[in-house]
């Protein structure tokens, strides 16, 4: 019999870390007491490549370890593990020998776990075999599948030109869970915190006699009031602990209104009494996450306002609401598609709102209308619907080809159109563009024929710097206005392309600028080539190297429909079957990235463009590690498909 | 020259069936122990840890014994070992309470007698190491000369002395500061996160921890056969 303090020790050093910190104690256990300690200095080599396959695979427990490949003769750092990190596993998933070799940089601690222990155990846990069968991404692109379909039928709807199909959900009415359970004042804290476990509630309304709610017991009231208090407070009654009064409402609620209210008030529990207040029966209970995940959610409200704005100001307030709302979204998991399509969709509705006010004004004050129809172009990442967060404002107008008598008039007009609507988006928070990539500038304020000579000189004569700063022209979406201008300049690029075929080579090329980086090492990048950076801009080393990739294959198939770099996966991994596997594990890995730049952002109140290594748990690392190696293969692809080892600078 | 008789005498009693069954398979396991060209790499060492009542080690007793094994200088943890003592009348006194041991643990282990024979097991013809060694070798074997007239024959290592002897050299002045090589002191500078001290299983973790630095370090120093080690 092992001793059971050493075992419990090794346990709870293994518990720290990913997969063993949700695995069964009796597992971890038997786990712990098959392991052996051993300690390395630096510089040991635990194994070659070539060597055999031993029967452990590792876990650095304190210091570090280098892994590298040699090719030609010299060093390539593959993977620097520190503590917690898992290495040697390929013992575990087969083959017959090292493929790298495995070098001690810092006086390491490691656990030996026999393969054999991790085979059984992947056999017992669910995430224990997620986390070796490198499942993390497969796992989410099943997710992922499931959340596209579902999206894409929300999409038909939302982009359908009016928003009527936006707000027909104002109406839908939340159902509270109307079989409550109660309990009477005077039972104890231990009493009602039983009746929650057994009924496998979060919440527990106090009752009077009548059936009239007096407070509220939630599983946070428990953490907070009495898990966190000393004495035996367990045996005290439960009205010292309740929340009280309850915030009562009357039935018939709709998601619009429920959400608002939560925004409003910042409660999570809402109780429906016959009169709507706490002096009549308690009919029901509606929660946070009743609102959050019913049918149709959702915030329908801030579009309503925004659409029937009387002012700017209120854009902007509208606008507020709606990142609270994100941080809600968020902090409840809900899918990325389904925050960044709200988000977009909000966006929008403040850029119509803006034009219209514009138009109106430029109406009132007696502006003729030229009677060349107009199109509002968002670029860049709205342009792709990626917008989470109140980034710059990257917009553009196209109008069709005035009578030439008009041209300058129409020019003139349309200028001015964007100078105030620009002005407006400023207002409401969107930044300018520094780069003055806006439909204020009159170089970016153009008919389509004149848009046509753009693109047709950067497709023509592609020089490697030019095709870097028109890439954000590329995605182009139609916001406002004559969206069929916008398709007829897509064909024609798609028609100039074909002309100039060493264009998507350039366009490729371009996707390949920025290698992604290794992973992390404590709070530092690992990096193939370059000095270890202590911040990560996951917007240039992992989004935009995504970005690019999607658009460089989007184009060369010549999707026409505006898409984000999800749905442009998605759409290639359709047309091209041989991309399929690596389009949908590209297509999780931005829209983990997205989440992970939304938290960031929020959490900092900036774009989220600099994330701090400490700041991310193992988990999120993990995870990142894998979406490099994705951005890795994707841009081995593009360099084959494309021969760019051909062409040099 | 007195162990050789000692063990003789041992051997003697085992034929006429008077010493229990551990106590001869220990003796005789002894016999057959690797000689002093054995490498580190091949040896089995056996770290272990006493808690007890209180520093008479005439009249105080034994309350717990925890170990690990190292081979080939890697700790398994499967190859580890604790016992509770059942001693009467112990609880009173102060020690008890360092140890965090509730009279009732006490209470429920088994006897020292069961305890001292299931450890000869154990540790078989290992080198034992422990840190300030002496005072728990002359514990133990105070027990096992009141129950089976033996003692402990293995080779010994203390790893505060094996501390010294690579820091500051072999024939380094015993005259130290105080405190410079307890065992806390010790992990702190070998970089030792230090965990259940002072129960007799979570210190004889750490030293095992302990040791393997020190082996680390000593076979820079040219300390690589149990020969060597104990400086035989």
């Amino acid at each position: 019999m092992p001793s059971n303090t050493i075992v419990e020790r090794v346990a709870a050093d293994l518990r720290k870390n990913p997969p063993f910190c949700t695995l069964d104690a009796l597992l971890l256990e038997d786990l712990a007491s098959s392991i052996t300690v051993s300690y390395h200095d630096e510089g040991e080599v635990i194994f070659s490549k070539g060597d055999a396959l031993k029967a452990s695979a590792f876990i650095v427990m304190k210091g570090a370890v280098r892994l590298f490949d040699t090719i030609d003769g010299e060093e390539v750092l593959v993977d620097m593990c520190d503590e917690g990190d898992i290495f040697g596993v390929r013992a575990i998933v087969g083959g017959t020998n090292y493929l790298l070799f495995a070098q001690v940089a810092e006086e390491s601690l490691i656990y030996d776990i026999p393969v054999e222990k991790i085979k059984s155990l992947i056999a017992a846990d669910n995430g224990v075999s997620n986390f070796f069968a490198g499942e993390f991404a497969k796992s989410l692109q099943e997710m992922e599948r499931t959340l596209s379909s579902a999206f894409s039928q929300r999409h038909q709807r939302f982009s359908q030109q009016s928003y009527s199909s936006f707000l027909e959900h104002e109406t839908l009415e939340v159902k509270p869970v109307t079989s409550v359970i109660t309990c009477s004042a005077d039972i104890t804290i231990r009493e009602a915190a039983g009746i929650m476990a057994e009924s496998n509630i979060g919440s527990i309304l106090v009752a009077s006699p009548e059936g009239y709610p007096l407070g509220i017991i939630t599983d946070t009231d428990l953490r907070k009031k009495v898990v966190a208090l000393p004495g035996a407070v367990n045996e005290r009654p439960v009205n010292e602990i309740m929340s009280s009064p309850v915030y009562t409402i009357t039935g018939g609620k709709t998601v619009a209104d429920m959400v608002m209210l939560m925004v409003k008030t910042k409660l999570r529990h809402f109780c429906i009494t016959e009169d709507g207040t706490p002096r009549s029966p308690i009919l029901g209970i509606i929660s946070e996450h009743d609102i959050i995940t019913s049918e149709g959610n959702n915030p329908a409200v801030i579009m309503k306002e925004i659409m029937s704005a009387e002012g700017v100001e209120q854009l902007k307030t509208e606008r507020d609401k709606a990142e609270t709302l994100l941080g809600v979204y968020l902090g409840q998991n809900v899918a990325v598609h389904f925050i960044t399509s709200i988000m977009t969709e909000i966006n929008d509705a403040i850029i119509v709102r803006s034009i219209r006010f514009a138009l109106d004004a430029m109406r009132l004050e007696g502006l003729k209308r030229p009677s060349a129809a107009f199109c509002w172009l968002s670029l860049g990442s709205e342009g792709r619907r990626e917008q989470v967060l109140r980034t710059d404002q990257d917009n553009a107008i196209i109008y069709a080809d005035p009578l030439p008598e008009e041209a300058e008039s129409c020019h003139q007009f349309y200028l001015d159109l964007g100078r105030r609507v620009t002005g407006m988006l400023e207002s409401a928070g969107f930044v300018r563009c520094p780069a003055e990539v806006m439909a204020s500038n009159p170089k970016w304020c153009q008919p389509i024929s004149e848009w046509r000579r753009y693109f047709h000189q950067w497709i023509a004569t592609p020089e490697p710097k030019a095709v870097m700063h028109s890439t954000i022209f590329f995605d182009f979406r139609p916001v406002e206005g004559d969206a069929s201008l916008a398709g007829e300049l897509k064909q024609g690029i798609f028609e100039l392309m074909e002309k100039g075929r060493g264009f998507l080579e350039f366009f490729a090329k371009n996707a390949l600028q920025n290698p992604p980086p290794l992973g992390f090492f404590r709070n530092f990048l690992v990096e193939k080539s370059r000095d270890h950076a202590n911040k990560f801009d996951i917007k240039s080393r992992a989004m935009m190297p995504l970005a690019d990739a999607a658009r460089v294959l989007a184009y060369e198939l010549k999707i026409p429909d505006f898409l984000g770099t999800v749905e442009r996966f998605g759409k290639i991994a359709v047309l091209d079957p041989t991309l399929k596997d690596l389009a949908l594990e590209a297509a999780a890995a931005y829209d983990f990235l997205i989440r992970l730049r939304a938290e960031n952002g929020l959490e900092h109140s900036s774009s989220g463009r600099y994330i701090k290594p400490e700041s991310l748990n193992k988990l999120d690392r993990q995870m990142l590690r894998n979406v490099f190696s994705t951005i890795g293969h994707i841009q081995q692809t593009l360099n084959l498909r494309f021969q760019l080892d051909y062409i040099r600078d | 020259m007195t162990d050789l008789l000692l063990r003789q005498f041992a051997q003697l009693r085992c034929r006429r069936g008077v010493l229990p069954e551990a106590v001869c398979r220990y003796v005789a396991g002894i016999g057959s122990r690797e000689g002093a060209s054995t490498s580190l790499q091949k040896a089995r060492f056996v770290v272990f840890d006493t808690e007890t009542t209180g520093f008479d080690v005439q009249n105080d007793r034994v309350i717990s014994i925890g170990a690990v094994a190292l081979e080939g200088s890697a700790i398994t943890i499967a190859d580890s070992f604790e016992v509770l003592v059942r001693q009467h009348g112990v609880g009173e006194k102060e020690s008890v309470s360092v140890h965090g041991l509730l009279k009732k643990d006490i209470a429920s282990g088994v006897s020292e007698r069961e305890a001292v024979s299931s450890f000869l097991d154990y540790i078989g013809n290992s080198v034992l190491i422990a840190q300030h060694a002496s005072f728990d070798i002359a514990m133990l074997n105070r027990l096992l000369w009141e129950m089976f007239r033996i003692r402990l024959f293995n080779g010994v290592v203390d790893t505060a002395s094996l501390a010294k002897r690579l820091e500051k050299g072999p024939y380094h002045n015993l005259a130290h500061q105080a405190g410079e090589y307890r065992l806390d002191q010790l992990c702190q500078r070998y970089g030792i996160r230090l965990h259940d001290r002072h129960t007799s299983a979570g210190d004889a973790y750490l030293t095992a921890q302990l040791l393997q630095r020190l082996l680390a370090k000593g076979q820079k120093a040219g300390i690589t056969t149990v020969g060597s080690l104990l400086m035989q």
